[in-house]
């Protein structure tokens, strides 16, 4: 104990502050400048955008198909999924490969931020901050009081994170 | 004093042993929370025992062996899969565990073996007590089932069949007696009924002739976990009997020890009993609610006529000569080295690292080429070669022989069918023949488990519409009885299998006046209609979901489920029929899902592949060969006239103009299946490759036109075309529904 590094003092430090009871973990992603976060247990991986090879007849917001180690995988556009506009790929897109309702799906975001840990007190209802006619794939409102592992710039006053429901999302 | 030396050995190794049995037991008990199996941990404790049981014998520790035994007893179930490893029954391990060391001590410091704990932890040791699902080597012969329903059942009915048995699920066999002209809705229904109380794992013709004629009646098994009052409540009515199936045989092991504790237990020789001889009966100490077995169809009808009813084989005693333990132990080995049963998902995995090699062979044989060109090293290209075609020739054997695993003979299928035909020609008082040959040709597993119910369609419908009565029989100069003819060979790729009749024939004229009637085709489309236009009209949906069906003489019950079913295995139905002489189905089909050659063909910049199986031919599409029929593009190739699609516009790809001088050359892919053809218009022929098909996730599960996707390798993925079905939607000329864009389905064959 006594020989602890600051560095490892400032580790356990912020794990501590962050470990608090019952704070969850995000993945934050941007789309369409907005900032949503899904639950972090979901995610499986982070893809740079693989070659994906589009399939024919199939619904408008399927990007195609991929093949993650031998496993034929669909992409989705996120975009499109939540109605922004379709979007030129660019330096930053990403692709979550998340546990969908009954397979792994691939999910295109045009940029992923950082890991959120949030506390229940961080999370907003909908309902309280937009009203009823919130989509039901919208989980809640987070608003982080902590700064993220990665000190960014923003403070945490403009940090308002749209927490998604995937299983209501990909249902 | 030299015994006394032994002795202390003895107490020494037995001591070590009791203490590595609780180490192990502790870790099993850690991976079993953890949710792991530990086979080899569970070996390891029943040989500890094993030892210790010998050990004890040796020094007249009868009490010690007695436990050990009874122990090891318990180990072998869990070993074997016979009894779960829960947490009660580890406690019990446990127990016995601490208490042989106790016995050990006490024996140990000159006292008795003896211990107030003992019977009362032998009571707890029973199976009975310890755990309800008692399971054997062969659990499902432990039903009381007639083994050959156990042996005709398809893997999947097997597995949900043994997960019950092993989850110690009551199973229980309902005999329904459903209404044959609707029998589809019928099962549907009380499948709907049935559903929330358990689980439908297999239906049977019974094979019996209800007194009514137009019932047909089934025995379905059926696994729940209600109580049977709730059943009963349920489920019960005039047509349909409940009826528990008793579990036989395993508990008998262990009550003699619990009733009558005695050093010699007598070695009940139950797993050979069980394994072995799966049908001698045992005592029947489970619980049973009605003594159903006896007239059970289950144990009364083999296909092969041989009777293996319980009744027959004694009911009671164990015929089987006593063996002596070793002997059963070492019987266990030298059977496992016989035979393997694989998951089919393992082999799936050898096939994707096989495909992975069929890409390695592909970059070896480019890079051979590429050697060749150079002179200088003309010494490497030689050795390379060689290399390369011994790569080549070990692969394509290790591929056939992957395949060959999976292969079973189409026999199992047939010899289920045989059932079907035997009761459905009873119900109608027809008297028919059923001649079989080439059951022994293989297919795919898969392929096999899917075909038992559109072929069970097709033989029902061959009786019921397509034998005439005796007397019209008669009538017409034909012997009394039927034949239906089922004849399955291979051809090249494929295997073809044939279900003909010698019965009255299709008559066009009605099925068309029925469709007509139906709304599925316009009265003055029909007049246009051949013969085999208005035999393709029995296989569209619609055509026989009404509950009109047995005022149609002709065929149709559900045979556009037939179609589908067949579909989806990559193959094709095909109907000839002659008034008076018969009807023939012929159904193409795959030899093998798993791997397949494929042209890889390009669209609009894209690569598809199309499965070459269906591949009759690739040409350049000579553009004076073009011709428009009523708006419908085909092309003339030799002589004949084959309708086209143009797959760029079908799978909405913009043309890629590249401007280059070869911008307008195009290629024809005729695709042929089942005497049906077409002509797919493709802008590149990329060659041949083979393939390993994958699915495509749940998430495409409705889009149609692909059989599912492959590695191209480079990280590219290309779409599986799949041709039957393509070909089907080009080609119905009478599919009305569901086609976007209205630019497909017009083309009339």
């Amino acid at each position: 104990m006594s020989g602890a590094t600051p560095r490892e003092i400032r580790g356990n430090r912020r794990r501590a502050l962050a470990s608090g009871e019952d704070r969850e973990e995000y993945l934050g992603f941007v789309i369409d400048r907005e900032f949503y976060a899904v639950s972090l247990a979901l995610v499986r991986e982070i893809l740079k955008p693989p070659p994906v090879t589009e399939v024919p007849r199939s619904p408008p917001d399927v990007l195609g198909i991929v093949s993650v180690r031998g496993q034929i995988t669909t992409v989705l556009d996120l975009r499109l999924r939540l109605g922004a506009g379709a979007a030129p790929q660019t330096l930053h897109s990403r692709v979550l490969l998340v546990q969908g309702n009954d397979e792994v799906l691939g999910l295109l975001v045009d940029e992923v931020t950082q890991v959120y840990r949030l506390a229940p007190a961080e999370i907003e209802s909908t309902s309280s901050v937009l009203g009823n006619n919130v989509g039901s794939h919208v989980a809640g409102i987070g608003r982080p009081r902590v700064r993220g592992l990665r000190n960014e710039q923003h403070s945490s006053d403009d940090e308002v994170l749209i927490l998604l429901d995937l299983a209501s999302l990909l249902g | 004093m030299n015994s006394h030396g032994v002795r202390d050995e003895f107490f020494q190794e037995a001591q070590e042993l009791i203490d590595t049995l609780a180490k192990d037991l502790l870790a099993l008990e850690m991976a079993t929370r953890g949710g792991s199996e530990e086979p080899e941990l569970i070996n390891d404790v029943f040989r500890s025992v094993h030892t210790l049981k010998g050990l004890s014998g040796l020094f007249s520790l009868d009490r010690l062996a007695r436990l050990s035994h009874v122990l090891e007893d318990r180990l072998d179930d869990l070993r074997m899969g016979r009894l779960p490893v829960t947490p009660s029954t580890l406690d019990a391990l446990f127990r016995a565990i601490e208490l042989l060391g106790r016995m050990l001590a006490s024996a140990r410091r000159g006292g008795s073996d003896n211990d107030p704990e003992l019977e009362s932890l032998m009571v707890s040791l029973n199976p009975q007590a310890a755990a309800p699902a008692v399971v054997a080597v062969d659990e499902l012969f432990e039903l009381d089932i007639d083994p050959d329903i156990v042996r005709v059942l398809t893997e999947m009915e097997e597995h949900r069949l043994r997960t019950n048995v092993r989850n110690g699920t009551p199973m229980y066999r309902l005999r329904a007696r459903l209404p044959i002209d609707r029998i589809d809705r019928a099962i549907d229904e009380l499948k709907q009924r049935a559903r929330p109380l358990g689980e439908l794992i297999a239906y049977f013709p019974t094979g019996d002739l209800p007194a009514d004629a137009t019932l047909f009646e089934l025995d379905i098994l059926f696994a729940s976990s209600s109580p049977f009052e709730q059943l009963q409540s349920r489920l019960e009515s005039g047509d349909l009997s409940i009826h528990r199936i008793a579990r036989r045989g395993h508990s008998q092991t262990v009550m003699p020890v619990a009733s009558a504790p005695s050093v010699e237990e007598p070695s009940i020789p139950q797993k050979l009993a069980r394994s072995e001889v799966p049908n001698v009966p045992a005592p029947l100490l489970t619980q049973r609610v009605e003594p159903m077995q006896l007239d059970s169809p289950f144990a009364d009808q083999s296909p092969t006529g041989e009777n293996r009813s319980l009744e027959r084989t004694n009911g009671g005693k164990t015929p089987v000569p006593p063996k002596p333990e070793e002997e059963r132990a070492s019987s266990h080995s030298s059977r496992a080295v016989h035979s393997v049963r694989v998951d089919i998902r393992r082999l799936d995995h050898l096939m994707n690292v096989l495909s992975e090699l069929a890409i390695v062979r592909g970059a070896l044989s480019r890079m051979s080429e590429r050697v060749r060109q150079r002179p200088e090293l003309r010494e490497f290209s030689g050795e390379l070669h060689r290399l390369h075609r011994t790569f080549d020739r070990n692969l394509a054997e290790m591929q056939s022989g992957i395949l060959e695993v999976r292969m079973v003979p189409l026999g199992q299928v047939f010899d289920r069918l045989a059932r079907g035909v035997r009761q459905v020609a009873r119900q109608h008082n027809k008297e028919i023949r059923l001649v079989v040959t080439g059951a022994d040709t293989e297919v795919d597993k898969l392929i096999v488990e899917e075909l038992s119910d559109p072929l069970l369609h097709i033989v029902r419908n061959s009786i019921d519409h397509g034998i005439e009565t005796q007397p019209d029989r008669l009538a017409y100069g034909k012997p009394v009885e039927g034949t239906i003819a089922l004849n399955a060979f291979q051809a090249g790729n494929h295997v073809i299998i044939e279900i003909e009749d010698d019965g009255a024939g299709i008559d066009p004229e009605r099925v068309i006046a029925t469709a007509v009637r139906r709304g599925l085709i316009g009265a003055s489309e029909a007049e246009a209609y051949s013969t085999q236009d208005a035999i393709n009209l029995l296989f569209l949906p619609g055509f026989s979901t009404r509950t009109e069906v047995t005022d149609l003489s002709g065929r149709g019950v559900g045979l556009d489920v037939v179609k589908t079913n067949i579909g989806r295995l990559g193959g094709v139905v095909d109907v000839q029929s002659e008034r008076g002489i018969g009807t023939k189905f012929t159904i193409t089909l795959p030899i093998s899902l798993a791997i397949l050659r494929a042209l890889l063909i390009g669209v609009a910049g894209r690569t598809y592949a199309l499965p070459l199986s269906s591949v009759a031919e690739a040409t350049l599409l000579d553009p004076r060969a073009l011709r428009t029929v009523e708006g419908r593009e085909v092309v003339s190739l030799r002589g004949e006239t084959l309708p086209i699609c143009r797959l760029d516009r079908l799978f909405g790809h913009a043309e890629v103009n590249d401007g280059s001088r070869h911008a307008s050359r195009h290629f024809v892919v005729v695709i042929a299946l089942g005497g049906r053809r077409i002509g797919m218009v493709v802008s590149e022929l990329f060659g041949q490759q083979d393939i390993v098909i994958k699915a495509l996730g749940p998430s495409l599960a409705g889009v149609r036109g692909f059989a599912g996707a492959t590695d191209l390798g480079d990280q590219r993925v290309g779409l599986v075309i799949d041709a039957a079905a393509l070909l089907d939607e080009l080609l119905s000329a009478n599919e009305r529904r569901g086609l976007e864009g209205g630019r497909v389905g017009r083309y009339t064959a």
